[in-house]
């Protein structure tokens, strides 16, 4: 595994995650999307902290803070999406729609 | 650890501990005492402003191996925090009593997400500088969706959390790309790195993009901007006041931060990236406003031109456009919110937001309209009003910075904006009222906007005081007055 995978793999899951964010309709879909681009992060800060940087675990480090802050932000936005289907019946992002320009 | 001297993060443990204790006595507290809650958040605001101002005076240090940065720029901005909050406490009182449930995590969770804006301004890392930004944001998503069962108040919701998780995605891809670039995430190291680099490293050029395009969203910059109008609208009034101003200068607070300490020294690999990005920003801003009708609406378009004007100060950035832009924002954050605790105001009464529903309103309410054409006046930048001042001092700046075609396009955008915020005046003091009986506000409201009114005219007929403390604030992130711009 070199340097250029790593890129290359992170790279790829970043871009099907802002496929997805675009693409797909379905709010708990985006939210999956967005957290494919999280996990896009972690695979970039630990494969320079190890490539680049060994002997630090500065990467490693902020990996995990991501991983937690991930977690609660996926949390709370399913949190906010439950109460849109409560209401609305849909978690359709075309279909919420109240407003407008 | 030696050197840590954790007493200097007292303001934002205290503003924790504040918190905490709207929790704990809303739980304790029966109904109708629950309304306290409001007293008791803001007299403790204030307390901890008094404190904060005497006990960090003049400090200028770093905690934690500089991970924080305790000097006059965090100072200023922790204080301006939390003058905010308090004028939001105050504005929400009458709003949450009418219109919201839970008075107790409403005012906690506010109290948090001032945390969340004080360390912003003191990080000094951008690790540390994207947990503080998600405490700001996890906050305002709850804040915009608050009202549980108010279908446009849960649109507003999911759509700020999925955007803004997003952007979060975005601005943290381009961190892990800037640790790759320079191996570092304190602000200092960045700038260390940047200065033995030759060339364009294209790693870094798009790793600043990135950071740029994330940081772009949580201000609502074009492109960036979709969330903003339907954010504005759809959430409660002071939440959408808050939005309006405290997130905004608390994410400029962190832009001017990391690229005075951190990018400055690459400023031109992103110079013409954020003066382009400014133009756009400002120009679709100011246009789209033209055809609003609801009130919400059309200040979320002329927060976004205003959020134009101030990237320009970002792309001049010289210690000169650095106080410019501090200024504006002191300028901007009075105006708004003068101009939202109006429109609370009326809503509390009437409980609409269209613009055609204030026709008549100077003789409904000679005071409130007058307090809002006063906020209108100076958000289109007339004299003797805090906007004509703030914008004199940005736009002569930007253009002694080089940027004079910038300054241009902000002139030009100035007038454009001057007709949509006249329109809000003419419907006012010219169209008759479709009922004329007169529109009686309680004492704290009037006292408040008076307060604002005065703060108007302040910062636009003596700016001195405030041009000082600013830069004090200045010099702390332009150590020695360093990068002279040509």
């Amino acid at each position: 595994m070199t340097l250029l995978m790593m890129e290359l793999l992170s790279g790829a899951l970043f871009a099907i995650g802002l496929y997805g964010v675009l693409a797909r309709r379905n709010a708990v879909l985006v939210l999956m999307a967005i957290e494919l681009m999280l996990n896009a992060v972690n695979i970039n800060l630990i494969g320079y902290a190890a490539f680049l940087d060994p002997g630090r675990v500065l990467g490693q480090v902020l990996a995990i803070f991501v991983i937690t802050i991930a977690a609660a932000e996926a949390g709370l936005a399913l949190a906010i999406i439950l109460r849109v289907y409560r209401n609305r019946g849909t978690v359709n992002v075309d279909e919420i729609n109240l407003m407008k320009w | 650890m030696p050197g840590v001297n954790f007493n200097l993060l007292w303001p934002q443990l205290l503003v924790t501990a504040l918190a905490f204790a709207v929790f704990g006595a809303d739980l304790l507290m029966r109904r109708p005492q629950r309304a306290l809650l409001v007293w008791i958040s803001a007299a403790g605001l204030v307390g901890i402003f008094v404190f904060t101002l005497v006990y960090l005076w003049g400090r200028n240090t770093t905690l934690y191996d500089g991970i924080f940065h305790i000097d006059n720029f965090s100072l200023f901005f922790s204080a301006f925090f939390l003058v905010i909050a308090v004028v939001v406490v105050l504005s929400s009182a009458q709003y949450v009593r009418q219109y919201l449930t839970h008075p107790g995590e409403y005012y906690g969770i506010l109290l948090f997400s001032i945390v969340g804006m004080m360390l912003m301004a003191a990080a000094g890392e951008l690790l540390t500088a994207y947990v503080a930004l998600e405490l700001l944001s996890f906050s305002l998503y709850i804040l915009a969706s608050y009202a549980r069962n108010e279908p446009k108040s849960n649109e507003a919701g999911i759509k700020y959390v999925l955007l803004g998780a997003f952007s979060s995605a975005l601005l943290l891809y381009g961190i892990s790309l800037i640790y790759g670039a320079v191996g570092a995430t304190r602000f200092q190291d960045i700038a260390l790195a940047l200065r033995g680099m030759e060339g364009v490293n294209s790693l870094l050029v798009v790793g600043i993009a990135l950071v740029l395009a994330g940081l772009g969203f949580k201000v609502a910059a074009v492109p960036f901007h979709m969330w903003a109008p339907d954010v504005y609208e759809g959430a409660p009034m002071p939440v959408t006041a808050y939005i309006a101003v405290g997130s905004k200068v608390a994410a400029f607070a962190l832009l001017l931060r990391l690229f005075a300490e951190g990018f400055a020294p690459a400023i031109d690999q992103w110079r013409l990236l954020v003066a382009a990005l400014a133009a756009l920003t400002m120009t679709t801003g100011n246009l789209v406003a033209l055809t609003q009708t609801n009130i919400k609406r059309l200040l979320a378009y002329s927060s976004i031109a205003h959020v134009g004007y101030l990237l320009m100060g970002l792309a001049a950035l010289s210690p000169l456009a650095s106080t410019g832009l501090m200024l504006y924002l002191v300028g901007y954050a009075v105006t708004n919110m003068l101009v939202f605790v109006c429109a609370i105001a009326f809503y509390n009464r009437e409980g609409k937001d269209e613009i055609s529903a204030l026709s008549g309103l100077a003789g409904r309410s000679p005071f409130l309209a007058g307090a809002m054409a006063a906020a209108l006046f100076s958000l289109a930048g007339l004299p003797f009003f805090a906007g004509f001042t703030v914008k004199f001092y940005l736009f002569s700046a930007t253009a002694k910075a080089g940027l004079l075609w910038l300054a241009g396009i902000a002139i030009t955008n100035s007038l454009i904006s001057l007709y949509y915020y006249l329109m809000v005046i003419k419907q006012m003091y010219i169209n008759p009222a479709s009922q004329p009986t007169p529109l009686r506000l309680p004492w704290p409201m009037v006292a408040l906007l008076s307060v604002l009114v005065l703060g108007v005219l302040f910062v636009g007929i003596y700016p001195r005081p405030v041009v000082d403390a600013i830069q004090a604030a200045t010099q702390a992130i332009f150590p020695g007055g360093m990068l002279s711009t040509p």
